[in-house]
């Protein structure tokens, strides 16, 4: 029977006052998750965003039961959030992957193979490759969710087997300014402090992000810190009104893209009313004009003048004021400790690099850096875009423990610990991610491996760089546990991995935290952990290549059994033999440390003894980081001893106000953003497979400002057309004061060939971090009709 | 208050009557909480929960809304489930999920709600 919507809605008040006033309804119990005295509970993280929230997972006679927070933890204290309380549920899911599947052209159906077949296939298609298009004629991609182990390895069978540096991942979609700002302004990558901060900040600075609902577990605490403490100022920067500013004192709206003239003007106030720390600067600071040029305090003073804060409110759009900018300078300045946060609305732009920068400046010029709450915290994205990428080797430019491609005695470091020939892995730095997918429509791609992401969905601008994927010019080979629009439009050979806590491995998330996730259940029948995969490949790939060098990348992990001995073994031949000496030292955090621990350890903890401390809290000061003393260049208690920055100093950027790639004009006069929603990840594989993830969000929206919709005639609901100069989507309109006039939102996880934003947003690329500018293209919207009813979308 | 509270009694009663009217499929121990959920479409299965409810039980929905849960994005369905496995009253496994060590340190024959009123989540004034 089904009823009136009135109907409903009067049946729904009734049911839920019965609740409300403690009559309690009798109801089936089967649907209980929650089994206390059978049930075994194995510590892991979570397998989803970057926070690194520990959890643990329910296990009743093999099989998942439940998942629920660590309170022990220092990342979450116990706490989860919508994604994580039911990510655990994906693991059964009927439409695992479990057996290989091959087609040898991408207009076939795939077939059912064996994994024997399967792997033969795979070194013959790579080994065809080199030998007849050249090394540099193959590539992998990988992911900021793969293991630490996996991403070594990986990374270790192309640079040593292979000699290719074509070595990539997304975390060059979402992290690399962020890299390239700490590089260029701290000396080494990775934040300082860490979520510790948060208890002892008094301003809390958000710029560019929505962790309300992309990082959900750290906003709580920033919540309960300003909710505990009502003095504590939080500042959100950010074009659009998201749920994070909901505990915001002072919330900054302006058009996308002018934030630089923002932190310009902070900093021109923070100069013209010398809150800055003169001691601070003299002591540790040079400005920069560019990286080979210092300038003195005076001309960055010069090169300040014109931002003013009525310079910057009408660059910014109007709806900020002057002495709004004046206001949250001052705050900024004095707090007892000032915490920014930021995430892909500085990072996902062509000038990703100088925001980074210049929040660094903020924190440089103010001294709110190194003491207790205060600290310049760039958000990760994803659980092991820190861990396995940025420190693991993961990306073109780099190789192991934070050494650069380009540099011989690096190079030639990591050809000793690999026991291979002085050489074998070449000086050139490979392609990065753009650089990469368009040699792929270029055809100098030949067979690619792409691990744990679906860049059919995920590169900007997706429509152009689907077209060379889709075609059998570049043979590729696809790891993941279920199908993704990648696997369906781009792959010839599947293979079926285990996931989370069906295999052991390393995360190391935001604050420069490893922490270990052992293996709980076996996967299901026919999927195998990642690493066994490489392994077994490898040993075919010497064969065809006919290679000893190859042999010798597996040899130490030969016979060794794949669910904790072998990346055990991995881990211990990465963290001993190439963090040793550099500013990630792992070297104390072995696996028996990891598992000894609650929440895992931060680097460096160079000794096993350090390591059980927890590691370092705030890096560079003397006390509390062992590398302070060991790498110190004199007495002053704090020394930056990061691999970039040869005279130990940190750097204050000049870096003026500059335009995105495309701004609205009169055929595309609208800006488009894109980000996260609370209850999905990424291209929603996962959690479009769980039930209560789907329905909370079935399919993606695009927000439109109350004055926009008025003018363009546009209802809530209304199917509206959104288009720019790369391609067309259709979803329904939510009529909303979050954007600013003048801008819509959507988010991108959503598969629907209609609703896949990424056919919309931009490829134009920072030219320092190669990110792309996904938060800011030009569009026009148009509404074509009333709402329709919609279906979600999952391949 | 006491006006509010004769209400939601009243919706209490009507409610009771509605089950033993029939609508609960006239179970012994009485009705599985995904048929005490009114019948709805499968498209309108794809709203989230609050979309109704913001009208049906507008004061459950703002007292969640500028809840902590609210402020902190815990969305109906971490402690009612979704249509199939619905649940009017939560059980304390789900609140489990983040509250480990409060659940050890409350009393173990009480509710948590008996403490801890539902959707506001403020402690009761007792």
């Amino acid at each position: 029977m089904t009823q009136s919507r009135r109907e409903f809605l009067k049946r729904t008040a009734a049911l839920s006052a019965a609740a409300y006033v403690g009559v309690s309804l009798p109801f089936d119990e089967k649907g209980l998750v929650y089994a206390a005295s059978e049930t075994v509970w194995h510590r892991g993280s979570c397998r989803l965003c970057g926070v690194g929230c520990r959890v643990e997972l329910g296990v009743k006679n093999g099989t998942p039961v439940a998942l629920r927070g660590v309170p022990e933890s220092r990342t979450n204290f116990g706490y989860v959030c919508m994604k994580g309380m039911h990510f655990w549920k994906v693991m059964n899911h009927a439409d695992r992957l479990t057996t290989p599947l091959y087609r040898a052209s991408k207009k076939d159906k795939f077939k059912p193979i064996s994994w024997d077949e399967a792997l033969d296939i795979a070194a013959d298609k790579f080994a065809t490759a080199v030998k007849e298009h050249g090394n540099d004629s193959v590539a992998y991609y990988g992911s900021g969710q793969a293991l630490t182990e996996e991403t070594y390895f990986f990374q270790k069978m192309f640079r040593g087997g292979l000699q290719t540096n074509n070595v990539e991942g997304n975390p060059r979609l979402c992290m690399a300014s962020a890299v390239g700002g700490y590089l260029t302004s701290f000396g080494a990558d990775e934040p300082i402090g860490g979520y510790a901060d948060i208890e002892k900040a008094d301003c809390i600075f958000i710029i560019g992000s929505n962790m309300a609902e992309a990082h959900p577990v750290v906003f709580r605490r920033v919540m309960r810190r300003k909710l505990d403490n009502p003095d504590v100022t939080v500042i959100n920067a950010d074009p659009r009104i998201s749920l994070t500013s909901r505990i915001a004192d002072i919330h900054l709206q302006f058009h996308p893209g002018t934030d630089l003239a923002l932190l310009n003007a902070m900093a021109h106030v923070i100069v013209k009313e010398k809150l800055y720390d003169e001691a601070f600067l003299k002591d540790y600071v040079v400005v920069k004009k560019d990286k080979a040029v210092s300038i003195d305090f005076a001309e960055y003073e010069q090169f300040l003048e014109k931002y003013t804060p009525e310079y910057a409110a009408k660059i910014m759009g109007g709806k900020v004021t002057p002495d709004q900018i004046r206001e949250v300078a001052r705050r900024f300045a004095t707090s007892k400790g000032t915490l920014s946060f930021w995430t892909m609305g500085l990072n996902q732009r062509k000038q990703g690099v100088w925001a980074n920068n210049l929040v660094h400046n903020l924190h440089i010029l103010t001294g709110q850096l190194l003491k207790e709450g205060a600290d310049s915290l760039s958000l990760t994205g994803q659980p092991n875009a820190c861990g396995g990428v940025r420190e693991g080797g993961g990306l073109c430019h780099i190789l192991p423990g934070h050494r650069l491609v380009a540099k011989e005695k690096l190079r030639n470091q990591v050809e000793e610990a690999w026991g291979i020939p002085k050489g074998r892995i070449p000086p050139k730095p490979g392609y990065h991610t753009m650089a990469m997918f368009t040699a792929v429509n270029e055809k100098k791609i030949k067979a690619m491996w792409v691990h744990c992401t679906s860049p059919v969905q995920s590169l900007p601008n997706c429509n152009l760089y689907n077209e060379g994927m889709a075609k059998d010019d570049c043979f590729m080979v696809c790891t993941d546990i279920f199908p993704t629009l990648t696997t369906e439009l781009a792959a010839n050979l599947i293979l079926p991995t285990a996931f989370h806590f069906e295999k052991t491995g390393v995360y190391g998330c935001t604050e420069r935290r490893s922490q270990i996730t052992r293996k709980a259940i076996d996967p299901p029948k026919g999927a195998k952990p990642e690493v066994w995969i490489i392994r077994e490949w490898g040993r075919k790939l010497a064969e065809k290549l006919n290679d000893p060098v190859i042999a010798q990348c597996i040899k130490p992990f030969e016979g060794l059994e794949e669910g904790y001995e072998l990346p055990k073994a991995i881990w211990d031949e990465y963290s001993q033999k190439l963090t040793k000496g550099r500013d990630n030292d792992l070297r104390g955090a072995s696996y028996e440390v990891l598992e000894q621990m609650y929440d895992g350890v931060q680097w460096p903890a160079p000794t096993e003894a350090f390591a059980l401390t927890g590691g370092t809290v705030k890096k560079f000061v003397r006390g509390m980081d062992p590398m302070a003393d060991s790498h110190g260049k004199d007495d002053k208690p704090y020394q930056f001893y990061g691999p970039a920055h040869p005279d130990q100093k940190l750097w204050l950027w000049q870096r003026p106000q500059a335009d995105p790639e495309e701004i609205p004009d009169a055929e595309y006069p609208f800006y488009l953003s894109t980000g996260r929603i609370i209850d999905h990840w990424h291209t929603m594989s996962m959690t479009g497979r769980v039930k209560e993830l789907l329905r909370a969000n079935p399919y993606s929206y695009i927000e439109v400002n109350p004055a926009d919709a008025k003018r363009m005639g546009i209802k809530p609901g209304d199917m509206v057309e959104i288009t720019s100069r790369r391609g067309t989507n259709i979803m329904p309109a939510k009529v909303y004061e979050g954007p600013i006039e003048g801008m819509v939102f959507a988010y991108w996880h959503d598969q629907h060939p209609d609703r896949m934003i990424n056919k919309v947003t931009k490829d134009a690329y920072d030219p320092g971090s190669k990110e792309p500018e996904f938060k800011i293209c030009a569009c026009r919207i148009k509404r074509v009709s009333g709402p329709k009813a919609l279906k979600p979308y999952i391949v | 208050m006491k006006k509010l509270f004769g209400f939601n009694l009243l919706l209490a009663v009507f409610f009771l009557s509605w089950v033993c009217a029939g609508a609960g499929d006239s179970r012994s121990v009485g009705v599985s909480a995904t048929s005490a959920h009114p019948e709805i479409t499968e498209q309108e299965k794809l709203l989230p929960c609050f979309e109704c409810h913001k009208e049906a039980t507008p004061e459950i929905y703002n007292e969640w809304f500028d809840s902590l849960h609210g402020i902190g994005m815990v969305k109906c369905y971490q402690c009612h489930g979704t249509y199939e496995n619905m649940k009017i009253e939560p059980e304390a496994s789900d609140c489990m999920v983040c509250h480990v060590d409060q659940i050890k340190k409350c009393p173990q024959d009480k509710k948590c709600w008996s403490c801890h009123t539902a959707h506001t989540f403020k402690r009761n004034a007792k």
